[in-house]
């Protein structure tokens, strides 16, 4: 999007006060919608997205600046206001650029925009059928296919010589919502959202969207029958696949360098000790091809990696951005993420996810004798220096003698991480990823969360449905 | 750029009437950390909007590239996106109010403040926080951020109209801790005059607010007399509110339909929403180019209009309420400025016959936690036992639980400390008689 010489240039005058790390980021972004609401095209728009930050790092203290003016004097302009910020002599001339080679480990085959309108549109329309022929309760569907191409060029220096990448990000996701009304005027709704880092090949031939589609409008329907959820301490067993937001939201956020380095979060100084139980092994893991959460390289320009987080209930890693490790003294390990060039990057989870244990599913329900199984969550969030969260549930149940029974509305799951964690005492065999767009410091970045079915031996619920008996 | 040229342009390529926003926006963010300036941001950017009507349909597109290039792209994306779009559009481009009640609430005197006198003030903000309580480990999220913003709004009939605003804020939080226990708390304050901001007893507010918060415990199930902080009150009043935007009523996804005239509330809630005050929410005319105006929105318990935009305006045959917003794909709409009409009580007096209730002062999680379709909700809560007429223990990782439009029907009142909040709503503490909190 700029020439190297103007990238050196930019650099050296982003480094001209005493600053020791310097970085331009430049993406060009062109997001699309269309969607389909009961039977009908009514969006159908793109916006476009265009700029550059400049990060300026000296030892532990940061300055970030964005326009979307990508002029030489605009770009100039910004390094010299940034750079003012400090007051030093140089310290690092940035004397060549050097190209790097960034691994592809996201293939896409056909690109989502260059499928006919026509197709993507027949494709939706088919989802909003299958939904809609559920029940004539379903009042309003809506089936959107929300997908970008985002190009991205990144040029650093922390030496005499910088590096420049370019990578690009590429992702679909089906929106499926519908709303059910019920008599005296209650209404219920259902969401689902599967998405991935791919072309539209998965869409056509991997996704079963046609069953993605009726299960909206069945959920939607089950849920007029739904009664309150009960309040109180009980035992939960969390689904597969979506379910892993408890962990992120428990655990994940609270290891993310951006809480742990400035030791405001309750996992600052875990590592290498025991902060689940034993039966808990969690990966970050931003090299899943294809997958929601994965990139090629992180926002800094490293190649994207599996981190370990938990080993066997143990705190093994964090997950570390430049700026962050250097005041923890630790090296970054590729999971500096960013929305938009309108954001500093900073630590960030990618595909984090439970592994699998031995249990199976139908072993876990069977052996709890009254309790709360969550099927589907909408989110939730965190305080990472309290470790308190909080998570809703979209479609839950009572198990009565370990039998799955009425479904429940209105759920609302809280506790610490810490406690949440040591009170995992059930973990399945089966792992599943759900997609989800996680809020943080630097934005809203695309996320996987995963998990096999797991039981919390005891956990607040919160309802309005009184005591469950 | 010369806009006019996009006007042209657009006739030319079919486009029968058009209108566009273009923006320009510019911040300052500064953040410390340990009495260190931690992070320093500086931003400009610009951006164009744009909507037409192209063979009878309507589309819009954005982009903020702006270059020799953007008319024609923006062209170009109307122009596909009303191809594809299949819905008709029965209203067009708005020409333009008869008038406008113009004003600005732009302050010179904030822009020419040198950022040097707003370091100093966020630094004994956090150096005040440090020293107010031995417990205190770290003030946290101290930052300073001012923005201004400029644009532009121009259509086909010659209509131009012009917007110009800045403000500041100043955030910051407290982190206590007390043997293994940690508890945070976080205000902040939003204007575009400094001299607004007491130091002092914002300081005094976090901390003590954190240090409130201190030995906070669950307490058993149940339904108890609530009273709601005035913040918290604010965000479950806009997800009532936001359910009184017709285009969501029209597509049978509010539980506000077919409530028109209806009693919504108990008499005690009356709500007016004031665009054209003077503060930094102040606007004079909506996204189509509508002039704004007051207007009741719930006078004593009852629904006095939806917030309409054109287009949803002409389907229930009444007049646009000037709430047009620009939507990521589409003409949406929104609110702003909301004035909740206060009660006379304090809030001592508010709580004082109350013997066994709640106060809830904070609540997490109800992006998700909330059903706006049929106003349910569940959420993370903290706040404080009320005993005898008196706030008596912290209470945290608790739930609060409800329904939107049982909890306006059971509202018994509002205190008189009216507080403006960061969703621009003006309202007191409110009383409910019962709801439901989840806990041991």
């Amino acid at each position: 999007m700029i020439s190297k010489s103007l990238a050196l240039e930019v650099l050296n005058a982003a480094l001209s006060t005493g600053g020791d790390y310097a970085e331009i980021y430049l993406e060009h972004n062109i997001p699309d919608v269309i969607a389909v609401e009961n039977g009908i095209v009514e969006d159908c728009a793109s916006a476009e997205s265009y700029g550059a930050g400049i990060r300026i790092l000296k030892g532990i203290r940061s300055v970030y600046g964005y326009t979307s003016d990508l002029s030489r004097k605009s770009l100039l302009s910004l390094a010299s206001s940034l750079s003012s910020c400090y007051e030093g002599e140089r310290v690092l001339t940035v004397e060549k650029i050097v190209k790097k080679k960034v691994r592809n480990i996201n293939p896409i085959q056909t690109h989502i925009g260059d499928v006919p309108m026509e197709e993507k549109i027949a494709y939706l329309k088919e989802c909003n059928e299958i939904t809609r022929a559920v029940d004539p309760r379903l009042v309003r569907v809506r089936s959107g296919l929300y997908y970008n191409r985002k190009d991205i060029e990144i040029f650093n220096a922390e030496s005499a010589i910088g590096c420049q990448f370019e990578n690009f990000e590429e992702r679909g996701r089906l929106s499926l919502t519908a709303i059910a009304a019920g008599e005296d005027g209650q209404m219920e709704s259902d969401f689902s959202g599967p998405g991935r880092f791919s072309g539209w090949e998965w869409f056509k031939n991997e996704l079963d969207y046609k069953a993605k589609a009726k299960e909206v409008g069945e959920k939607a329907i089950l849920m007029l029958t739904a009664k309150e959820c009960p309040s109180g301490r009980y035992t939960v067993v969390i689904a597969n696949g979506w379910g892993g937001v408890l962990f992120h939201e428990a655990c994940g956020h609270s290891l993310e360098a951006t809480a742990t380095a400035k030791k405001l979060s309750v996992f600052s100084d875990s590592i290498g000790k025991q902060i689940a139980s034993p039966l808990v092994t969690a990966y970050d893991d931003g090299t899943m091809p294809n997958e929601w959460g994965s990139n090629n390289i992180d926002s800094e320009g490293n190649p994207t990696k599996k981190n370990p987080l938990i080993k066997n209930g143990i705190c093994v890693g964090f997950l570390v951005d430049k700026a962050n490790g250097r005041r923890l003294n630790m090296e970054a390990n590729g999971c500096s993420r960013r929305q938009s060039y309108r954001f500093a990057p900073t630590s960030r989870m990618s595909n984090t996810y439970i592994a699998a244990g031995k249990d199976k599913k139908e072993d876990i329900i069977k052996d709890t004798k009254l309790g709360i199984y969550v099927a589907n969550f909408g989110g939730g969030s965190v305080e990472p220096a309290t470790g308190e969260f909080n998570f809703s549930a979209s479609e839950a149940y009572i198990i009565r003698d370990g039998k799955i029974c009425e479904p429940i509305k209105g759920c609302t799951l809280i506790g610490s991480g810490k406690e949440v964690l040591e009170n995992i005492d059930r973990v399945g065999d089966d792992l599943e990823l759900g997609q989800g767009n996680c809020g943080s410091l630097s934005g809203y970045i695309p996320v996987n969360v995963g998990q096999p079915t797991i039981r919390i031996k005891e956990i607040t619920v919160g309802g309005r449905g009184g005591k469950l008996e | 750029m010369n806009l006019n040229r996009f006007f042209e342009l657009a006739k030319e390529k079919g486009i029968a009437e058009s209108q566009l926003q273009i923006s320009k926006s510019s911040s300052v963010s500064i953040g410390l950390f340990h009495r260190e300036i931690d992070t320093y941001k500086v931003t400009s950017s610009q951006s164009i909007i744009a909507c037409g009507t192209y063979n009878g349909k309507f589309a819009t597109a954005n982009t903020q590239k702006l270059d020799k290039d953007t008319f024609e792209y923006l062209i170009e994306q109307i122009i596909r996106g009303a191809t594809y779009v299949e819905k008709p559009n029965e209203v067009g481009i708005f020409p333009g109010s008869p008038k406008y009640k113009k004003g600005s609430v732009y302050s010179k005197a904030l822009e020419e403040t040198p950022i040097s006198e707003k370091i100093a003030l966020l630094k004994k903000v956090e150096e005040d926080i440090y020293k107010a309580d031995p417990m205190v480990t770290d003030a946290d999220s101290v930052r300073y951020e001012e923005s201004s913003s400029e644009s532009i709004f121009m259509n086909s009939f010659g209509l131009k109209l012009r917007q110009k605003s800045n403000y500041a804020s100043i955030v910051a939080g407290a982190v206590l801790r007390d043997g293994e226990e940690t508890k945070t708390y976080y205000d902040f304050f939003v204007g575009n005059d400094l001299s607004d901001f007491h130091e002092e007893e914002f300081v005094k507010g976090i901390v003590d607010g954190a240090k409130k918060k201190l030995g906070g415990k669950s307490c058993p199930s149940g339904k108890y007399p609530t009273i709601l902080s005035q913040e918290v009150a604010s965000s479950l009043t806009d997800y009532f509110l936001s359910a009184a935007i017709a285009d969501d009523v029209q597509r049978h996804s509010s539980f506000l339909e077919g409530k028109l005239g209806q009693k919504v509330a108990s008499s005690k809630v009356s709500i007016q929403e004031k665009p054209l005050t003077k503060n930094i929410y102040f606007s004079y005319f909506d996204s189509e180019g509508v002039a704004c105006k007051n207007k009741d929105v719930i006078k004593n318990g009852t629904l006095v209009t939806y917030f309409y935009n054109r287009e949803t305006a002409k389907k229930d045959g009444v007049e646009s309420t000037g709430n047009a917003v620009w939507g990521a794909n589409r003409m949406g709409t929104g609110y702003g400025n909301l004035f909740v009409k206060p009660g006379k009580k304090s809030f001592d007096e508010l709580i004082s016959d109350i013997k066994e209730g709640v106060y809830i002062t904070e609540v997490a999680g109800l992006g998700t936690g909330m059903n706006p379709v049929s106003g349910d909700f569940s959420c993370q809560a903290e706040g404080f036992l009320i005993k005898d007429g008196k706030v008596d223990r912290p209470l945290s990782l608790i739930t609060l639980s409800g329904n939107l439009l049982k909890m306006f029907r059971d509202c018994q009142g509002f205190g008189s400390d009216v507080k403006m909040t960061d969703s621009s709503i003006s309202i007191a503490s409110m009383r409910i008689k019962s709801m439901s909190i989840g806990g041991e």
